[in-house]
């Protein structure tokens, strides 16, 4: 089987999906650690300094755009699936099991992933956009020459309007069910299942990627709005 | 257990043949022992519709003692029913109650269209299987049992996975029509054992080729297939699958 047939079957493209997804979680976690930064009482010195480190450095310049190309090859694999998928049964039962045989998080994957890009357009649109291509404000500090844009000063301006706020919330809800469910499928996909693992596995898929790391994100403009 | 006799109201898909839209019937299924099976309350049905000048209605049975795979009913939402690791035939009435109102669908998937009321045609699994669930040997006298020695645990999941009856439960329960489970069970009880090695690359890679030909969708890891499964089939055996199809992806030669 050629590498183009193999990524064609129903494996290679869930293989594709998975592979992404997992780098995306990768992601979830560094990008957490440098917006806790948000929460110093720093005038925005660290967090600022870390965007100018991010905005401009070429090696994660380079990872970034892969990072949206990653995000819109899983998108687009994972709808091209959830269609076969659907067309898959054309008359649809009139009795389903409901939450008797599978668990409500495992079937709901596409709609909390649709939240999920719905999301990260508006978030992208607040925060990357203005960073690379608006008007910034900028700020002095002590140590830099050159004075740095206050994304920092941005993100504070942001999070005093409460439905954004509110917003960001419902994407992180979104989150966390997708990866509750989807950081183990991920790993089921590759053939990892082994009774020695599946404990470990399971832990990090709920207790960190669907609940430590949405609660992270979250509570950083709940926070900032109550300042 | 105490026995009892009830009164139950069937609802229960009515198709002609595959080209006719269908439409539920409502059937009274009166002085239903509990004893019976499903099968047989069918069959208590079935005997007043004859009597009444009816078409009774067509479903797949063979054995009935749950072992054959034939019997593929989806009972109130569930497929074989409410009880786990249950055919339909070995479904006792008693898992209902008197005035019950009973949803009887057959299979539902693309891949197994009606041929009448609640019988499927599961001819898609039999191409899967011609598609690499087989070994070649050579005929002629058998060998001596034990000159291939094989690891207790591995012949013990072997024969778990052989234990799939093919019935179409997993494709059944499974939001995404996905035949993954059974596939997975027939690839499994072969790559375990010294004898499915030499054909492991090309099992893995046709049957999976074939699995998506006949329009089975993908496995999308809800586990409710395992949940439904008559024979507890696990969900290790796809996980195994997907290990012998990245396998033979990455290293078959054709």
């Amino acid at each position: 089987m050629k590498w183009s047939q193999f990524f064609n079957t129903s494996i290679g493209k869930k293989l594709l999906v998975g592979a992404t997804g997992l780098f995306l979680c990768s992601f979830v976690i560094v990008h957490l650690a440098g917006n806790f930064q948000l929460l110093y009482n720093d005038q925005g010195k660290a967090f600022n300094a870390y965007a100018a480190f991010m905005g401009h450095n070429s090696l994660i310049q380079f990872i970034a755009w892969g990072l949206k190309i990653v995000i819109l090859l899983h998108a687009f694999i994972a709808i091209q699936l959830t269609f076969s998928n659907r067309a898959a049964r054309p008359v649809k039962y009139a009795v389903s099991p409901g939450n008797q045989t599978s668990s409500w998080f495992s079937r709901q994957m596409a709609i909390m992933g649709s939240i999920l890009f719905i999301f990260l357009i508006i978030h992208l649109a607040n925060f990357w956009a203005k960073f690379h291509y608006g008007d910034m404000p900028t700020q002095t500090y002590a140590g830099f020459e050159e004075p740095l844009k206050d994304l920092y000063r941005v993100s504070q301006e942001t999070f005093k309007q409460g439905w954004l706020v509110a917003l960001y919330v419902i994407g992180m809800i979104g989150l966390s069910f997708h990866l509750i469910h989807g950081f183990k499928s991920a790993c089921q996909t590759f053939g990892l299942n082994h009774k020695k693992y599946n404990g470990l596995i399971n832990f990090i898929g709920v207790w960190l990627f669907g609940i430590a790391i949405p609660i992270g994100f979250a509570i950083i403009p709940v926070v900032i709005y109550f300042k | 257990m105490e026995h009892y006799n009830m009164n139950l109201t069937l609802k229960v898909w009515r198709q002609k043949n595959k080209n006719d839209q269908g439409r539920f019937e409502t059937l009274q299924a009166k002085d239903i022992s509990s004893e019976m099976s499903f099968l047989e309350m069918f069959d208590v049905v079935n005997e007043q519709l004859i009597n009444d000048g009816k078409d009774p209605v067509a479903f797949d049975h063979d054995c009935r003692e749950g072992i054959c795979g034939s019997c593929s009913m989806h009972i109130n939402g569930r497929a074989h029913g409410p009880w786990d690791g249950t055919t339909t035939c070995q479904l006792h009435m008693r898992a209902f109650n008197d005035g019950d109102t009973i949803t009887v669908e057959p299979w539902r998937a693309g891949a197994f269209p009606v041929i009448k009321d609640l019988t499927v045609d599961r001819t898609a699994f039999d191409r899967i299987i011609e598609a690499g669930g087989y070994i070649s040997v050579n005929t002629g006298n058998a060998q001596d049992a034990n000159c291939l020695p094989v690891d207790k645990n591995d012949a013990d999941l072997s024969f778990a996975a052989a234990s799939c009856i093919g019935c179409g439960a997993c494709v059944a329960a499974c939001k995404n029509s996905s035949a993954m489970l059974f596939v997975s069970a027939k690839v499994s009880q072969l790559a375990l054992l010294p004898q499915g090695h030499p054909e492991k690359q090309s099992r893995a890679l046709n049957m999976v080729a074939q699995m998506d030909k006949e329009g089975f969708g993908s496995c999308t890891n809800t586990g409710a297939c395992e949940a439904e499964c008559p024979k507890e089939i696990s969900l290790t055996n796809i996980a195994r699958l997907n290990r012998e199809f990245i396998g033979a992806g990455f290293s078959s030669e054709k």
